[in-house]
């Protein structure tokens, strides 16, 4: 069974270790982007990466490059070429918009040259780099395609196709990205207030998260299973009453031979957005009674979209290892009185956990992890 | 790994002269406001192949591309970074990668996982490899898409392809539903997760006995004149299926290269 052996983030709060201590210091932070909406261009609040990281191609690169060493300095060289890796991300890469704009305007015109480049090629750099297997994979799935290379790389290692797996999710500022979500009215607050009947939006965030699974068996964190499917009543939301998440839920639980009462708490999608955090609390209601325990994360870090996965299941478990549940900030008035989100942090070293993601195009996404006790 | 060919379908704009978007409206009566070129292409390959197999709700679905959907990237890159206004709503949905799964998930109705994946070179290898472990795991059924559109953007495509200026591009949408299992199966298709040095190869080519296609990347000779596209491996498994005939695929990324063995079975 494929253990979760190692992380390594750069998230707006920097490494995995200052990340956690912003967590519990209950702080994040939080700077500006310019995004182009129909009144021209507009601010944004925006969780930036901190400025060692430089927002170029040989930038990002440079802290894949960092990320990954850190993740794979335990693995020996022979346990190297027996390792794959795979992105989730939601990003294009910078090669083909200069590919479309030199192709489309006159004055961008350059002198014809091919070179074979695309997201994926991170992926190919990293893994000739650290001397890996040379298998890669790159998936879009919008907000879910961190988690669902979890689950992709957990099917490689169970049929025992790969021993070892890097899963990395990727999110940087984007232009396009940025913009699509603020034309459709996401992006109008200035905090994220998960599950609070006066949320009015998400904010978005850099992030690189990396997570090595393997069959090792020496790890304490266990997937224990999990499922993905692809249902929603349209194209970027699920139905109010959650009926779409709560048969995601349900299957996940069975998959992972889970009860809901053996749950000891759920991380929450939560980007704070009205169709989301409503869909998404009536299907908890279905599947918990009140006394469940959950959680947000994105307050602290932003919404990462295709890199959320990784990265919030790494901080989530480096929390546990810490010792405590994160709280979910900026929350004051429920959506569902009996279902309240954590206020506080509370101790927690151990147990079974559920991390739920959900994304435009009806993907959503249940994994289910166990921390042995200590 | 052995993976099963149940159906297939196939569309490649050099061999048939249709309009996608009408064709889905007319025959398919497939609403298509709203959405474009790639999402079209996507719907067109997925209907025909129903055609052909009856889906079941918990199939899954897995799309692959050699760049995805550049048309609606050059929209995008034109509003935002040229005209300097705003992206139009449903082209930003349009632009994410799962947008097309999800059209293609209510057209078949089908519910079950649906990922878009891709890999340098090794695209159809790698996520026909992720589907065999899906496969063994969730004992399920694959609908696996491969689509390159080409025409709408040419030059970015050869720009970003690693192919010469003369090189012709066309569009290619195939098709094939997966299963273990082997019942009705048309083919079976034999992958490996060994990445084979070139020296390897010239001794398995060597040895085989059965036609040896390769792709367009491994074969550099002057004479080769047909028209590129990424995920040509897709296109040579319904080919070989639909001539009954076996071959060994090859396809290669610098000097790692990789193999399928494709055994038709009627």
């Amino acid at each position: 069974m494929a253990n979760i052996l190692n992380t390594c983030i750069r998230s707006s709060s920097g490494d995995l270790k200052s990340s956690i201590e912003n967590i519990k210091q209950s702080t994040f932070n939080i700077s500006t982007k310019t995004v182009a909406a129909i009144e021209g261009k507009v601010e944004v609040p925006y969780y930036t990466f901190p400025k060692n990281i430089k927002d170029t191609q040989d930038g990002i690169y440079a802290a894949l490059k960092d990320v990954v060493g850190e993740l794979l300095e335990n693995l020996s060289k022979e346990d190297k070429t027996q390792t794959a890796i795979i992105i989730g991300t939601s990003i294009v890469d910078w090669h083909i918009i200069n590919a479309v704009e030199t192709s489309n305007y006159p004055y961008k015109r350059q002198p014809f040259y091919s070179k074979k480049r695309s997201i994926d090629s991170y992926a190919k750099d990293l893994s000739d780099a650290f001397n890996l297997n040379g298998f890669t994979l790159t998936i879009n799935t919008a907000c879910t395609s961190s988690v669902n290379a979890i689950l992709e790389a957990s099917n490689l290692i169970d049929t025992g196709i790969y021993k070892y797996v890097v899963v990395i999710g990727l999110e940087i500022f984007s232009d396009m990205m940025s913009s699509g979500f603020y034309a459709m009215q996401l992006l109008n607050s200035d905090t994220i207030k998960p599950f609070d009947k006066e949320r009015e939006g998400t904010i978005l965030g850099e992030a690189i998260s990396a997570i090595l699974l393997g069959d090792d068996d020496k790890s304490p964190w266990k997937i224990k299973g999990g499922h993905s499917n692809c249902n929603a009543l349209s194209i970027t939301a699920a139905s109010e009453d959650g009926t779409e998440f709560v048969e995601m839920m349900h299957k996940a639980l069975e998959l992972s031979n889970t009860s809901a009462t053996q749950i000891t708490a759920i991380k929450t999608h939560a980007t704070g957005t009205y169709a989301n955090d409503i869909s998404e609390i009536n299907a908890i209601k279905k599947v918990f009674d009140n006394s469940i325990t959950f959680t947000a994360l994105k307050p602290y870090v932003g919404h990462t979209i295709g890199a959320c996965g990784a990265l919030e299941i790494a901080l989530f478990m480096a929390c546990i290892d810490d010792g405590f549940l994160p709280k979910t900030l900026n929350h004051s008035k429920a959506i569902l009185k009996d279902y309240v989100p954590l206020l506080e942090h509370l101790n927690c070293t151990s147990g079974t956990f559920m991390f739920n993601f959900f994304g435009f195009g009806g993907n959503n996404t249940s994994l289910i992890l166990q921390r042995e006790d200590r | 790994m052995k993976l099963y060919v149940k159906a297939t379908s196939s569309y490649r704009s050099d061999k048939e002269n249709i309009d996608i978007k009408k064709e889905l409206k007319q025959r398919y009566k497939i609403d298509v406001r709203r959405k474009e070129s790639f999402i079209y292409a996507g719907l067109l390959g997925a209907l025909r192949l129903k055609e052909q197999h009856s889906i079941n709700k918990d199939d899954e679905l897995y799309l692959t591309s050699g760049f995805g959907n550049i048309d609606i990237l050059a929209k995008a890159n034109d509003y935002i970074l040229e005209k300097h206004e705003t992206i139009r709503l449903f082209d930003f949905i349009n632009m994410l990668g799962n947008t097309t799964n999800f059209y293609i998930a209510k057209a078949l109705d089908i519910q079950g996982k649906s990922i878009f994946a891709i890999s340098d070179n090794f695209t159809y290898f790698h996520v026909l490899t992720t589907i065999y472990a899906s496969l063994l795991k969730n004992k399920n059924k694959v609908i696996f898409g491969a689509i390159d559109l080409a025409l709408g953007n040419p030059e970015a495509l050869k720009r970003i392809a690693g192919i010469d200026e003369e090189t012709e591009v066309i569009d290619s949408i195939m098709y094939q539903y997966l299963s273990l299992d082997t019942s009705d199966a048309l083919c079976e298709l034999e992958i490996d997760s060994k990445f084979y040095t070139q020296d390897e190869i010239v001794s398995i080519v060597e040895k085989e006995t059965r036609e040896i296609i390769y792709s367009k990347r491994c074969d550099k000779s002057s004479q080769d004149k047909t028209p590129y596209f990424e995920t040509h491996a897709s296109f040579v498994v319904n080919e070989m299926i639909e001539k009954s005939q076996d071959c060994l695929y090859i396809e290669c990324y610098k000097d790692r290269y990789k193999v399928l063995k494709i055994t038709t079975l009627r």
